[in-house]
């Protein structure tokens, strides 16, 4: 089955990597793009040779399977919306949105549409973190006991630190990833989180550092670094570390250390990565979902939710000094 | 001419000894151990405190490497002798302890040095020297990491939690003082460790401390780890330094163990014209030679153990600990 897709907004930064994938996915087209913007618009619609639409409602009267949803984080909720309404299946951006209420929303309406709603976590895709999942599974570690985990990263800029847009900074950008993955190798959910959070490296911008701290249902207990804390000239944008403590053994974890050293004269010290494209395997899972009929994503909503859960009590606990127990619980 | 009498043969008393061996103005009278087979001695071995001073008829320093619970005991016994003390790290079990031994060396007017050897690793020294110069700008987030066995001990003390403080006490303390080196006053800490519970020889800690500088830490304590490593990241405005001992090793033997060569333990060493332990002796004893100020206080190392027993509260209250 030929699966035609539709990409709606090129604000976010994985949505060229997206993109890409696609055209490597035998069986897909991308249909065409929506983009407000005028000068991403005719880029991207150039780039990868397809329809450019200035409005959603354009692009979704389109013949379509799915759409991606790659918009500010603020606009993720009207997109997904719109799509699920229109009928279309919807793989949407992380964080899935800014608040609890939105996210429940878009949840809501891609069930009763009986469309798919998948939340984009491409950590779940790597190759390392697939094998560290195995390896807890296999009970290589004996019981799992902490774990202390890192998503740091360069301050991505643009509408990344106007909170009007992104809807707040490296704490919704970062705490999610970590969060999902942790939800998903230890099969328990967060109970309690307590957080320092501040904004030092975006001069008072935005939230761009914090220190969380959860404790899982299953008393594991795990620390995250979420802060936009690397310099300009750090040889890769960002990482996805875990130290998993086991009564077994440890297990670290350096996700994206498959990598060449490159040193030159025009940028100094860099990593060229050589791994497997995870983003690749995020779009194969969500089209293959969509070919095979699913009732539901295998990332749903409901994980999109979860994680970002997580992300807004770390600011009420910055906030109010204090360990907040998530309400789901 | 130092004559310095050390209690206590374990671990410590042997890597000092080594250290002060190499020193021309020392001599080690002696130590007293009335546990230990004491190989590593070439002088001479009491069985008791008591015994060295009956028997010696000159010591100047006693340098105290026995168990935490056991130093207000020998800063006693010391101080009532009028002689100077080092004592190892951490100061005390209770902050109570710790403050009755500075009262005690100060009442008897004896110096009191406690070995808070991290102020003394030339790559912590170095790091704290490239922040202060302002090399990475404002500090956002400093990240330490102490990692290792579960320590072997005598009477196996370190698996009692109420003499020994688990690994936040007895490991993390290092980091702890050196991150108040660096950044001063601690307003609040919140933590989750194991505490030495539910585990057989193993105990874990991930703590997070915010200086009233605004500074966030995170620091990690590990005896579950299969080697030892310690990792400091400090991410600043304009850069990060970052140090592991794991990765920068500048030596690292693997010696073949059998024929075929295979199963060897790699050995990493990092060698120095003059290690830690001598740099941190030497400068107490100098010190006491120049009557200046050490670096590192009687008062730092009680509100290093102030901290450490924060976050042990912390871990469980499972509640924010703010510091006095």
């Amino acid at each position: 089955m030929r699966i035609k897709v539709g990409i709606v907004s090129f604000a976010h930064i994985h949505v060229v990597s997206y993109a890409e994938a696609l055209k490597r996915i035998e069986g897909v087209e991308l249909v065409g793009i929506m983009e407000e913007d005028r000068i991403r618009g005719p880029k991207y619609s150039e780039w990868f040779e397809t329809k450019l639409f200035t409005n959603i409602n354009d692009l979704l009267m389109q013949d379509l399977d799915a759409v991606i949803v790659t918009s500010e984080n603020v606009h993720h909720k009207e997109h997904v919306i719109a799509s699920a309404s229109a009928g279309k299946h919807v793989l949407c951006e992380k964080p899935i949105s800014v608040s609890i209420q939105d996210a429940q929303e878009m949840i809501d309406i891609c069930k009763a549409n009986q469309v798919l709603l998948q939340t984009a976590f491409p950590v779940r895709f790597n190759s390392s973190i697939i094998r560290a999942k195995e390896m807890i599974e296999n009970g290589q570690l004996g019981k799992i006991i902490a774990v202390k985990g890192t998503n740091r990263g360069q301050c991505p800029g643009n509408w990344f630190v106007d909170v009007n847009k992104s809807g707040g900074g490296a704490v919704l950008d970062h705490t999610v990833h970590v969060t999902d993955i942790l939800r998903w190798i230890l099969g328990a959910e967060v109970k309690t989180v307590y957080a320092e959070v501040d904004n030092v490296f975006t001069n008072n911008l935005i939230d761009d550092s914090g220190i969380l701290t959860m404790q899982f249902a299953n008393g594991v207990f795990a620390s995250l670094d979420c802060s936009w804390s690397r310099n300009a000239t750090y040889p890769i944008w960002g990482d996805i570390t875990l130290e998993i403590i086991g009564s077994k053994g440890t297990l670290s974890v350096d996700a994206f250390n498959q990598k060449l050293n490159v040193y030159t004269n025009k940028s100094g010290y860099n990593h060229s990565f050589w791994g497997d494209d995870m983003d690749e395997q995020l779009l194969r899972d969500f089209i293959n979902s969509i070919q095979a009929g699913k009732e539901e994503a295998s990332i749903t909503g409901e994980d999109g939710l979860r994680a970002l859960e997580v992300a807004l009590a770390a600011y009420e606990s910055s906030n109010d000094k204090a360990v907040i127990t998530l309400k789901f619980h | 001419m130092f004559h310095v009498l050390i209690i206590g043969a374990g671990t410590m008393g042997k890597i000092h000894n080594q250290a002060f061996a190499l020193m021309k103005d020392v001599k080690v009278v002696g130590v007293v151990d009335s546990n230990h087979d004491n190989k590593w001695m070439d002088g001479q071995v009491f069985s008791s405190f008591e015994q060295a001073l009956e028997t010696m008829n000159q010591i100047d320093v006693v340098d105290i490497c026995v168990p935490t619970p056991f130093h207000l005991e020998y800063v006693k016994k010391a101080a009532d002798a009028k002689l100077n003390i080092i004592c190892e790290k951490p100061l005390a079990r209770s902050v109570e302890e710790g403050q009755a031994i500075i009262n005690y060396c100060k009442e008897k007017n004896v110096k009191l040095f406690v070995a808070h050897v991290l102020r003394f690793f030339p790559e912590y020294v170095q790091a704290k020297a490239l922040i202060d110069s302002g090399t990475i700008g404002k500090i956002g987030v400093a990240r330490t990491s102490r990692a290792g066995s579960f320590p072997q001990g005598l009477n196996d003390w370190y698996s009692d939690y109420q003499s020994s403080g688990g690994v936040i006490l007895d490991m993390v303390i290092h980091d702890i003082d050196f991150l108040r080196w660096c950044f001063g006053e601690v307003e609040r800490v919140y933590a989750k460790g194991t505490l030495g519970e539910g585990y057989e020889k193993l105990d874990y800690a991930l703590i997070t401390m915010r200086f009233k500088n605004g500074v966030i830490a995170h620091l990690e304590g590990s005896w579950a780890h299969s080697s030892f490593s310690m990792k400091f990241e400090f991410s600043g405005l304009t850069g990060v330094i970052a140090y592991d001992s794991a990765k920068d090793k500048p030596i690292e033997l693997h010696a073949h163990t059998n024929d075929a060569g295979l199963g060897g333990v790699a050995v990493p060493e990092s060698p120095l014209q003059t290690n830690p332990y001598y740099r941190e002796l030497r400068h107490f004893l100098d010190c006491l030679k120049k009557e200046i100020d050490p670096l590192v206080s009687a008062e730092d190392a009680l509100i290093a153990v102030k901290i450490a027993l924060s976050a042990i509260e912390s871990i469980r209250t499972s509640q924010p600990k703010w510091l006095d």
